[in-house]
């Protein structure tokens, strides 16, 4: 019981922990795939733990053994058998019910968000398909007869680049090519399909901060993976011109307070000149935001069961 | 707005090319596929295209003459409003370099702001 309490109590403590340390890094200055990688891995942790807090439950006389309730065997059957056997029965059917219904509401939202994408994905490649001129590239691209300067991504298995003739009138040819090298990275990311299950997430536990602001950072986050890739090939200063090229023809919706305006970030961010860290670096705060990520969950569910223990039960000879 | 199947992409695409209002033949010949097609095939993509309102057609002597319904412009205007407009959901379908609204929904942003600006004043 105490252990499943811990990964419960710990995933629900990070869940809303964790967002607040995360948005308050900031963006502008430190690499985005991190960042990114931070929260996409700590929102599986979370739910892995708080899953596993669930499983435990159910188990009967908890399967598990360690160190730790070794260490506290005297007092543990206290813990264990403290509580009435038909109260821990009803904790347990209501963790049942509570983990079950947010299993079901998961698979459903989920699938229907994801085949929500596909068909709309496939209707919009069709249409677009049939008055573009395709170019001779991978990831397939398509040039629109269109006067306003656009370009965007359509995610799916494969990926799509749209792109309009004004884009070229707008732009230089290489403000151009970055513009292409921010789509595919993109698509080589995935962002449509993370973006797309961050959503779904939200849906179902939208009540937890970690899921209900994932959306919106992770938009954020893979705007700035996609601005750096860019960068790298073709210079921070192109990417820069490029986005303030495009963003001329449009109006900023933050001017209305309508969303969070987050080209002015991607633009200081450029402005930086900051290209990213070296290759080994990168990998190694990739491996490190992946890794803290997924423990931490789990470590602080078990420093919550160890403070638990030592409160509880202090051990003997203290 | 329905999109078109391959073949019907690339008979638009002759339509569009050409100057004039042209013969099922001249597509027929004109069509870079890779594959070589039976006339009756190009007709029957014609005639679709007629039926879904993408292509015009007249008689010219004995046969049809086929000209696009609309410019590739427009046909790309049509095509960027129905993609844009419904990307709202689920709103992962489409990543854009730099998000804006429809015409129709910056016109709007554009004199909202304009108001707001004059009452600051």
């Amino acid at each position: 019981m105490a252990i499943s309490v811990a990964l419960l109590v710990g995933s629900l403590l990070c869940g809303w922990l964790l967002p607040r340390a995360l948005g308050r890094l900031d963006v502008r200055r430190r690499d985005p795939l991190p960042l990114l990688i931070g929260w996409l891995v700590s929102m599986a942790g979370v739910l892995v733990a708080a899953t596993t807090g669930l499983v435990l439950q159910l188990l009967p006389g908890h399967g598990v053994g360690g160190w730790a309730i070794e260490l506290v065997v005297d007092c543990w059957s206290a813990l264990h058998h403290g509580p009435a056997p038909r109260a821990e029965l009803w904790v347990g059917l209501l963790g049942l019910v509570v983990g079950g219904v947010a299993a079901v509401r998961l698979a459903l939202v989920g699938g229907r968000r994801f085949s929500d994408l596909a068909r709309e994905t496939r209707r919009h490649r069709s249409t677009l398909r049939s008055v573009g001129r395709r170019a001779d590239s991978t990831p397939e691209t398509l040039w629109l007869a269109h006067d306003r300067p656009l370009a965007f991504s359509l995610g799916g298995r494969r990926g799509l680049i749209v792109a309009t003739e004004g884009l070229t009138r707008a732009l230089p040819p290489a403000q151009v090519d970055a513009v292409l090298e921010h789509e595919r990275a993109h698509l080589r990311g995935r962002h449509h399909l993370l973006i797309a299950a961050a959503d779904a997430l939200r849906t179902v536990f939208p009540f937890v901060p970690l899921y209900a602001h994932a959306p919106h950072a992770l938009r954020e986050l893979a705007e700035l993976a996609a601005d750096s890739a860019a960068a790298r090939r073709h210079g921070t200063g192109t990417v820069h011109s490029a986005l303030t090229g495009v963003a001329r023809h449009t109006v900023p919706r933050a001017a209305l307070g309508m969303a969070a305006d987050a080209i002015t970030v991607r633009m200081e961010r450029l402005r930086h000149g900051d290209t990213g860290p070296r290759r080994s670096r990168r990998a190694l705060a990739c491996g490190l935001a992946a890794t803290s990520g997924l423990l931490l969950p789990f470590l602080t569910a078990f420093a919550l069961f160890l403070g638990l223990a030592f409160t509880v039960c202090p051990l003997p000879g203290w | 707005m329905h999109g078109l199947g391959e073949l019907e992409t690339a008979v638009m695409n002759v339509l569009w090319d050409a100057d004039e209002p042209i013969k099922v033949r001249d597509v027929l010949e004109r069509l870079d596929t890779g594959k070589s097609l039976a006339y009756t095939t190009v007709m029957t993509v014609l005639d679709n295209l007629h039926r879904k309102g993408w292509a015009e057609r007249e008689h010219r002597g004995k046969a049809y003459v086929y000209t696009p319904a609309w410019s590739r412009e427009e046909a790309s205007a049509r095509a960027l409003r129905d993609v844009l407009d419904s990307s709202g959901d689920p709103e992962a379908v489409l990543l854009h370099f730099v998000a804006s609204g429809s015409d129709e929904e910056t016109d709007l942003l554009r004199g909202a702001l304009r108001k707001k600006r004059i009452r600051r004043r």
